[in-house]
This record gives structure tokens, C-alpha cells and sequence, in this order.
């Protein structure tokens, strides 16, 4: 009887691990999911640049799309920029990345994206979030009608994404959900 | 043979008519087939070198199971694009002995994120003491936690350079082999009247240049400027080392590339880790 009830929680403690662990898993699917989630939120950060950038966009305005364009991102999060004359990579807090963005001087601002982009695999990380990149490719247009300076590049953009497994309550019941974050993200001009 | 020239003629055919699923539907951009073409992220290279994605542009992810997953043909393609044809001086046998060792029948061999055998050389710039120097960091991907994390191995530091410089011959001072009889007494010679204390350690002393570089950062001598330079070396595949560097220029041989290709001999892998670690 005894060493029935050995194996019976020796077989239960089994199992527990295996649904703990197929819970933890990222499948195939699954990962397609959340790929489309995280770009969902690409796609967003990109409309708010285009806006932020704006020379129409009122202060007000564009103060209030920072702040959606802010949630965005995990705290503490940080834009490198490195242009092609030096690989020096300077670092602005992502507030201040917009900021910059909308002080600049041009008249007229045409942000617009490649149809290209790259979605790494997802790597769990210490603290069992997982991680992952998305590599976009800009091209930005400044127009300033005083000067007739006009200012192209084209940017890639290696964008951060946290990918956490979360719970919430509805109507009494606990619903488990991936939620997506965005990071770090390391602008760099290239040669295209 | 055939097979690899059709799916990459297929490659080359798609990259123009890429279909716009790109971020904004409506100001998008059509690549002309040059960022479709890049390696743009390492996880890519190692998705190219293993036949783990879709030769079009990367969206779709071949999992065990699928058929073209880990396929010879799809890899030969990839594998002929993954290398920096326009600055290098890897000689066409050369690769092509590479391809062959990496792609044969009975032991093909793959890349593996989590395996050892790779590791990252990060150009830094910091300020020491007020003035900017460069440093070298070796950095290595290990287990931590609940999943992995890269953790610094190594620096190499210009001001440490000459910081040790243990005599030889007759030059190197000692404590004479009776000294302990005296209670070691003429330790005063090594601490105090000696300018080159490391010539009374063992022979096999080493300095650790990396706790000697966190100790100056905690005393705020060392202050992080910025990161100039990443490239990641390779010795995962048998009797091969590589070097995979980022090449930003106009063209469809671009991003992540194998800038450097060696065929080892006995040896030879201790004697090229010796050289990018440079510790001593």
C-alpha cells in the first residue's frame, strides 16, 4: 500500500512538472500569435513617431501621443542612434528620443517604413520572461521650406519585445494571456 | 545541385514581387529585394546556416518536421550568401571545403544558440581616469535562472597592458627559500622595496585583467562611454573557426556576414582563442 502511494505521487509530481513546463512552452502557433501581437504594437510605435514627428501635429497633441507612445515600453527603456559617418552610439531615454523628434526643424516630416521586417525567435530570459527582436527599416524625409534643406535617411530599427505570460479576472475567472512589451531599440543609419 | 539553383532562382524571382505585408499598410515602402536579401539580425544567421526559414524573406520558420527544415539544397543557397564576397579575402576552395564539411550527407553539422563554442567581441569606449581608452570585452552566452543570459568572460584594457610585467633571469628578485625560517621578514623587499611585487608570485600567475577593470569601474575610475564594434566568433563546427562581422553598405551583401574563415590544425584553436582573448 505504502510503496502504491510512493508511486502514485511519484507519478503525480511527474506530471505536474510536464503541464508546468507545456505551459511555459512557446509552440509554433503560438508564437506566430504573439509575433502579430508584438507587431501590432511595431505598427503602433510607428503611427505615433509619424504623428509625433508632424510639423501639423498640435504641442498639446503630440504631448498626449508621447505618453500613448511611452506605455508602449517597458520601464526604463532606451533608444540607441548611431549614424553612418560614426559608429558612436548616443543614448536618449525614449521620452526624450520624442522629444527630440519633435523639436526638430522641418516644415514638413515624411516618416514612412519598408514592406520588410525580421521577427527573431523568442529566448526565455533569467527571470523567465521571454525576449525577442524586430527589425524594421525607415525612411524619414524633413522638408524645411525657409532653407530648402531637405534631410533623407533611411534607419534600421532593431526593436526589443518582452513577452510575458500574465493572468487576469474576468466575470470570477482567471484568464491566462501573453502580454507584449517593447524595449530597447538600436537605431542605425544605413547605406540603402 | 539543381534543386538549390531552382529554389534560389525561385529566391531571386520572389524578392520583386514580395508581396506588401509590411508595418503601415498605407506609407510603406517596396523593398527592392536589398533588405529581403541582408542578414539583419545573428538570429537570422543562424537561421540561414542551419535551413531553418523560408529563402523569400525570412517570415515563415521551419520547425523539426517541416520538410524543408535543415534541407541540404536550401542550406548550400544559404550558405553561399552568408559570406562577405565583397572584403574578404576567403578564397572560393576555401569555402567551398567549408560548405562541403558543413553540409555533408553522413554528419551534417548545424549552429546552436545555446551550445558553447561561440561567443561575441564587444569594441567599448570608456574613460579611464579622465582620459577615453578602448576596451575589448569577450562576452559568452551561459545558462541562468529560468533561461540564459550573456555575461562578460574577459577584458582587454590598453592601460593594463604594462601594468604587470613579471622579471625574468636574473632581474627577478625572490624571497629566499629559508625565509620562512625568519618568520618571513624580508616580505618588507617585495611590499615595500620593490617596484615589481608580481615577480614574488608563482610562475603560474596570471592577472585577472577583468576583476582588476569592475574593481577601477567601482572606484569610478572607469566610466562606460558607448559601444562601437560587436563581431562573434565560432568554433562550433568541427575543424573550422569563423568570424561573423555586420557590413552596412549599399548593395544585397549585407548585414550579419562571415568575415573570416580558417580550417584548424591541431593547435591552432588555442593559439586564435589566445589571440582574442588577449590576456596577457
Amino acid at each position: 500500500m505504502k510503496n502504491k502511494l510512493i508511486l502514485f505521487l511519484g507519478l503525480f509530481l511527474a506530471s505536474s512538472v510536464v503541464v508546468l513546463a507545456q505551459s511555459d512552452d512557446i509552440s509554433p502557433a503560438r508564437k506566430q500569435a504573439i509575433d502579430s501581437l508584438a507587431l501590432e504594437k511595431v505598427k503602433d510605435l510607428s503611427k505615433y513617431i509619424a504623428i509625433i514627428g508632424s510639423k501639423d501635429t498640435q504641442f498639446s497633441e503630440a504631448n498626449r501621443v508621447m505618453d500613448r507612445a511611452e506605455e508602449l515600453f517597458a520601464p526604463g527603456a532606451e533608444m540607441g542612434v548611431s549614424s553612418i559617418n560614426s559608429n558612436e552610439i548616443a543614448y536618449y531615454k525614449v521620452r526624450r528620443y520624442f522629444e527630440r523628434l519633435m523639436a526638430l526643424n522641418y516644415d514638413r516630416v515624411n516618416i514612412t517604413w519598408y514592406d520588410i521586417q525580421y521577427i527573431s525567435d523568442l529566448e526565455r530570459q533569467p527571470d523567465g520572461r521571454y525576449v525577442g527582436v524586430i527589425t524594421i527599416f525607415q525612411r524619414f524625409e524633413g522638408t524645411s521650406i525657409e532653407t530648402g534643406m531637405n534631410y533623407k535617411d533611411t534607419t534600421k530599427k532593431d526593436i526589443t519585445i518582452y513577452v510575458e505570460k500574465k493572468q487576469t479576472q474576468i466575470a470570477g475567472r482567471t484568464i491566462e494571456f501573453w502580454d507584449v512589451m517593447l524595449g530597447d531599440v538600436r537605431v542605425t543609419e544605413t547605406s540603402a | 545541385m539543381r534543386f538549390t539553383l531552382i529554389i534560389f532562382a525561385i529566391f531571386i524571382a520572389s524578392i520583386s514581387i514580395v508581396s506588401a505585408q509590411g508595418i503601415g499598410s498605407g506609407g510603406t515602402i517596396k523593398d527592392d529585394g536589398r533588405f529581403a536579401a541582408s542578414t539583419k539580425q545573428l538570429n537570422q544567421f543562424f537561421r540561414r546556416f542551419n535551413g531553418e526559414e523560408s529563402p523569400t524573406d525570412g517570415n515563415t520558420r521551419f520547425y523539426p518536421g517541416d520538410s524543408l527544415y535543415h534541407n541540404n539544397a536550401l542550406r548550400q543557397g544559404f550558405l553561399q550568401i552568408l559570406f562577405d564576397n565583397q572584403t574578404s579575402s576567403i578564397s572560393r576552395d576555401l569555402k567551398d571545403q567549408f560548405t562541403k564539411n558543413v553540409l555533408s550527407e553522413v554528419y551534417p553539422q548545424y549552429l546552436n544558440f545555446h551550445r558553447v563554442g561561440w561567443y561575441s567581441e564587444v569594441q567599448a569606449e570608456f574613460t579611464f581616469k579622465g582620459k577615453r581608452e578602448s576596451a575589448t570585452l569577450i562576452l559568452k552566452i551561459q545558462p541562468e535562472g529560468l533561461g540564459y543570459e550573456w555575461v562578460i568572460d574577459a577584458v582587454s584594457f590598453p592601460p593594463f597592458k604594462n601594468l604587470f610585467n613579471k622579471p625574468v633571469g636574473e632581474e627577478k628578485d625572490f624571497l629566499h627559500p629559508l625565509s620562512h625560517e625568519l618568520g618571513f621578514m624580508n616580505l618588507r623587499r617585495a611590499f615595500q622595496d620593490s617596484k615589481v611585487p608580481e615577480a614574488f608570485t608563482g610562475s603560474t600567475f596570471h592577472p585577472d585583467y577583468l576583476t582588476l577593470f569592475l574593481y577601477e569601474m567601482k572606484q569610478n575610475n572607469i566610466k562606460f562611454i558607448t559601444v562601437n564594434d560587436v563581431k562573434f566568433h565560432f568554433f562550433q563546427i568541427d575543424g573550422w573557426y569563423f568570424e561573423v562581422s555586420q557590413f552596412n553598405r549599399p548593395g544585397f551583401n549585407t548585414g550579419w556576414l562571415i568575415s573570416n574563415l580558417v580550417k584548424l590544425n591541431p593547435g591552432d584553436k588555442e593559439t586564435i582563442e589566445k589571440y582574442i582573448y588577449d590576456q596577457k
